[in-house]
C-alpha cells in the first residue's frame, strides 16, 4: 500500500505540523496581546515590544550574544578557510583525520563539549566569560564552516593558482583574486551560519559564562525561571524574524553563488559535502 | 666586428634540462632549441615528460639540473609570473567567479597596464578569437570550443615572448578539434608569437607544427619537422609512435653517404636510405610506411608475395593487412577509389628505392 495514501498518513502530518506551528504562532499573537496572562484575547499592543526595547537585561545580552556570534563567525571561517587551504594538498590519510575530527565535532553532543572545555579552562586558570564563550562557539562552529568551505575547494580546479601565477600574479594576488574570491560564496554561507548557531546557542553559553555578562538565550532562560510574561514573545518572535532572515540570506546566497563554479553545478544544500 | 652574424636568439633553449621527482627521472639530460615564430611540438605517450618539460619553461617546476632559457635570459630562479611566457592549461583554468572580460584582462590588470589600453588590448584579444558579445558571460555558460578561446585570449593579450599550450583541445570533440586545430594555426600565423605545443596526438602536431620533439620516458628521440619525423625516423620508437610501420629486419652489407644496401630476412639484397654512420654488418630494421608498400595482383620479380587477410575502407584511403609468410603481419594503404582485393588473394609487394628508410637496430 502507498504509504502517501495510508488513511493516517494526512492526518498525522497536519498534526506534526501543528505541534511544531501552533507553538510559534501563539507566541507572535501573544507578543501583541494586552493580555499579560495570556488567558485569551485582550487586544492589540506593542507594549511589550517596549518592555523588551527599554529592559536593560535584554540590552545587554542582545549586545553580548552580538559580540560573541560576530566573533566566533570571523574565528570558524579562518579555521575553516586555513583549514581547506591546507586540505587541498594534504595527503588521503591526514585528509581522513581532519574530516574525522570534523564530524566528530558535529556529531558529539554540544555538552560534551561544553563540560569538556569547562574543565580545561579551568585546569589552566582561563578565566572564562566572553572569551571562553566565543572558543566555545568556534570548536562547533568552525565544523559547519569547514564543511562549507572544503565542499567549494574540492570544486575548484587546482590549476587556478597556476594559471594566476601564470598571468603574472604574486602568490599573495593570486591568492586574493583567485583562491579568495572563488570561495567568497562559500564564505559567506559559512559565516551566516556559524552566526546564527552561536547567536541562538544556550548550552555552551552557560557552561563557559563565568561571571561575565550573559547572551540574549541566556538571558531569556533566566526571565521564563521567574514568570512568563508577554514581553518574552516579543523578544521571541523578534529573534525569530532575525534567526529566519540570516539563514533565508544564506540559503539564497548559496543558491545564487552556486551557478558560479564547478562545485555549484552539484546544487543543493543538501550534496554540498561530497 | 662582423655585421654577418645571423644566428638568432632562440625563444626557447634548454640546455642539459634534467627534472626528477624522487626516484623518478621525468625528463633525461634534454637539449632543445625553439626558434622565434615557430610552431613547435612535444609529442610522446602519457609520462614521457613532455608535460614535465612544458612546465619547466612555464616555472611551475625547477629543473633537477640544466637550464631554461627564454628569449635569451636565464630563467633559474625565476618565478612563473616574472616570466615572459604564458599557458593555455589543459583544463583551461578559467577564473569562475570573473566573466570572459575580466578573464582575459586579468594579466593586464596584475602587469598594471592602463586602463584605456586595457580596453583596447581586451577588445583585440576577444576579436582574436571570435568572441565577440561574450564579454560579459561567466565561463560556465560557454561551450568547450568557446572556452578553449577565452583561455587562448587571456594568454595571448599579455603578448608572451612565448605561448606554451598544454593538450588544449584535449577535451574537446573531433570535429570541434580539427576545427580548432586550422584555427591555432591561422591565429599563430597571425600573431607570430612562438607556439610550444604539447600533445599525445601525432596528427594534431604533425597538422600544425613547423617541427615536432618527439619524447619517450624522459628522453628525446628525435627534433625535426613533421616530414623528417615521420618518413625519416630516428628509432623504432619514432617510427611506431608517429604513424603505421611495415618492419623488415636485415643487416647492412655496404653503403656509404646516406644509401647503404641491406640485406633483408627473407627478401634478398636491397638499397635503402639511412642517417649516415651506420657501419657494415651492422643489425637493421628497414620501415616502409603502409602508403609506400605497393600491394599488386601480379607476381613481381622481386618475389616479396603476401596472402591477404583483409581489407579495411576508410574513405580516403584502404587499408590492407597481409600476411607474408617468414615476416608476418603487413599493413598495405592505397586510395579508396579502387577496388578491394579479395581476402585470401595472393599478391606481391613493392616499394620505390627512396620510400623506405633504415634505422640500426638496438639491443
Amino acid at each position: 500500500m502507498n504509504i502517501r495514501r495510508h488513511p493516517v498518513a494526512a492526518p498525522l502530518s497536519l498534526l506534526i505540523l501543528l505541534f511544531m506551528w501552533v507553538p510559534l504562532i501563539v507566541v507572535a499573537v501573544n507578543s501583541f496581546n494586552t493580555q499579560t496572562i495570556m488567558a485569551g484575547w485582550g487586544g492589540f499592543t506593542t507594549h511589550w515590544y517596549s518592555l523588551a526595547w527599554h529592559n536593560e537585561d535584554v540590552r545587554t545580552g542582545l549586545k553580548t550574544t552580538l559580540i560573541i556570534a560576530v566573533a566566533s563567525s570571523v574565528l570558524s571561517l579562518f579555521v575553516a578557510v586555513t583549514g581547506a587551504l591546507w586540505w587541498r594538498r594534504a595527503s588521503p590519510k591526514a585528509r581522513a583525520v581532519y574530516d574525522g575530527l570534523i564530524f566528530a565535532r558535529i556529531i558529539l553532543p554540544e555538552v560534551v563539549f561544553a563540560t569538556a572545555l569547562f574543565f580545561l579552562f579551568l585546569k589552566i586558570h582561563f578565566s572564562l566569560g566572553l572569551t571562553a564563550i566565543v572558543i566555545g562557539h568556534t570548536v562547533w562552529n568552525s565544523a559547519y564552516a569547514a564543511l562549507i568551505v572544503q565542499a567549494r575547494m574540492a570544486g575548484l580546479d587546482p590549476a587556478l593558482e597556476e594559471a594566476a601565477a601564470d598571468l603574472g600574479a604574486t602568490p599573495w594576488r593570486a591568492f586574493r583574486r583567485v583562491t579568495l574570491s572563488a570561495l567568497m560564496p562559500a564564505i559567506v554561507v559559512a559565516g551566516l551560519l556559524a552566526f546564527t548557531f552561536s547567536f541562538d546557542d544556550v548550552v555552551t553559553s552557560v557552561f563557559l559564562q563565568g561571571a561575565s555578562n550573559s547572551p540574549l538565550p541566556v538571558v531569556i532562560l533566566g526571565m521564563i525561571r521567574f514568570r512568563i510574561t508577554p514581553e518574552i514573545n516579543a523578544i521571541g518572535l523578534l529573534v525569530m524574524l532575525f534567526t529566519v532572515t540570516v539563514m533565508s540570506l544564506a540559503v539564497i546566497f548559496y543558491a545564487t553563488a552556486g551557478s558560479l563554479g564547478r562545485a555549484g553545478r552539484r546544487g543543493s544544500m543538501l550534496d554540498m559535502y561530497r | 666586428m662582423t655585421a654577418t652574424t645571423t644566428t638568432t636568439t632562440p625563444a626557447v633553449d634548454l640546455a642539459g634540462v634534467e627534472k626528477q621527482f624522487g626516484d623518478l627521472v621525468a625528463v633525461r639530460h634534454l637539449d632543445l632549441q625553439i626558434q622565434p615564430g615557430e610552431f613547435f611540438s612535444i609529442i610522446g605517450p602519457s609520462g614521457c615528460g613532455k608535460t614535465t618539460t612544458l612546465r619547466m619553461v612555464a616555472g611551475f617546476e625547477d629543473p633537477t639540473a640544466g637550464r631554461v632559457s627564454v628569449s635569451g635570459k636565464d630563467m633559474t630562479g625565476v618565478r612563473p609570473y616574472r616570466r615572459p611566457v604564458n599557458t593555455v592549461f589543459q583544463s583551461y583554468a578559467l577564473f569562475p567567479h570573473l566573466d570572459v572580460y575580466e578573464n582575459v584582462a586579468f594579466g593586464l590588470r596584475e602587469a598594471r597596464v592602463g586602463k584605456a589600453e586595457v580596453r583596447v588590448r581586451v577588445a583585440e584579444a576577444i576579436s582574436l578569437v571570435q568572441l565577440e558579445g561574450r564579454e560579459s558571460s561567466r565561463p560556465r555558460k560557454l561551450s568547450g570550443g568557446q572556452q578553449q578561446r577565452v583561455a587562448l585570449a587571456r594568454a595571448l593579450v599579455n603578448r608572451p615572448d612565448v605561448l606554451l599550450l598544454d593538450e588544449p583541445l584535449g577535451a574537446l570533440d573531433l570535429k570541434l578539434r580539427t576545427e580548432m586545430q586550422t584555427q591555432l594555426k591561422d591565429l599563430q600565423r597571425s600573431v607570430g608569437v612562438t607556439f610550444c605545443y604539447v600533445t599525445h596526438d601525432q596528427g594534431e602536431a604533425f597538422s600544425m607544427s613547423d617541427r615536432v620533439a618527439v619524447m619517450n620516458l624522459g628522453l628525446l628521440e628525435q627534433v625535426g619537422t613533421p616530414e623528417d619525423v615521420y618518413h625519416r625516423p630516428a628509432s623504432l620508437f619514432v617510427a611506431d609512435f608517429v604513424g603505421k610501420a611495415n618492419r623488415f629486419r636485415g643487416r647492412v652489407t655496404d653503403g656509404s653517404s646516406g644509401v647503404y644496401t641491406v640485406d633483408i630476412d627473407g627478401i634478398g639484397s636491397r638499397r635503402v636510405p639511412g642517417p649516415d654512420g651506420i657501419p657494415s654488418g651492422a643489425e637493421v630494421v628497414v620501415v616502409v610506411r603502409p602508403e609506400n608498400l605497393r600491394a599488386t595482383p601480379a607476381e613481381s620479380r622481386n618475389g616479396l608475395t603476401a596472402t591477404v587477410i583483409d581489407a579495411a575502407f576508410l574513405g580516403a584511403v584502404r587499408t590492407i593487412r597481409l600476411q607474408a609468410a617468414p615476416l608476418g603481419e603487413l599493413t598495405s594503404a592505397a586510395g579508396g577509389a579502387g577496388a578491394a582485393p579479395a581476402p585470401g588473394s595472393t599478391v606481391s609487394l613493392t616499394w620505390d628505392e627512396n620510400h623506405a628508410w633504415l634505422i640500426q637496430a638496438g639491443d
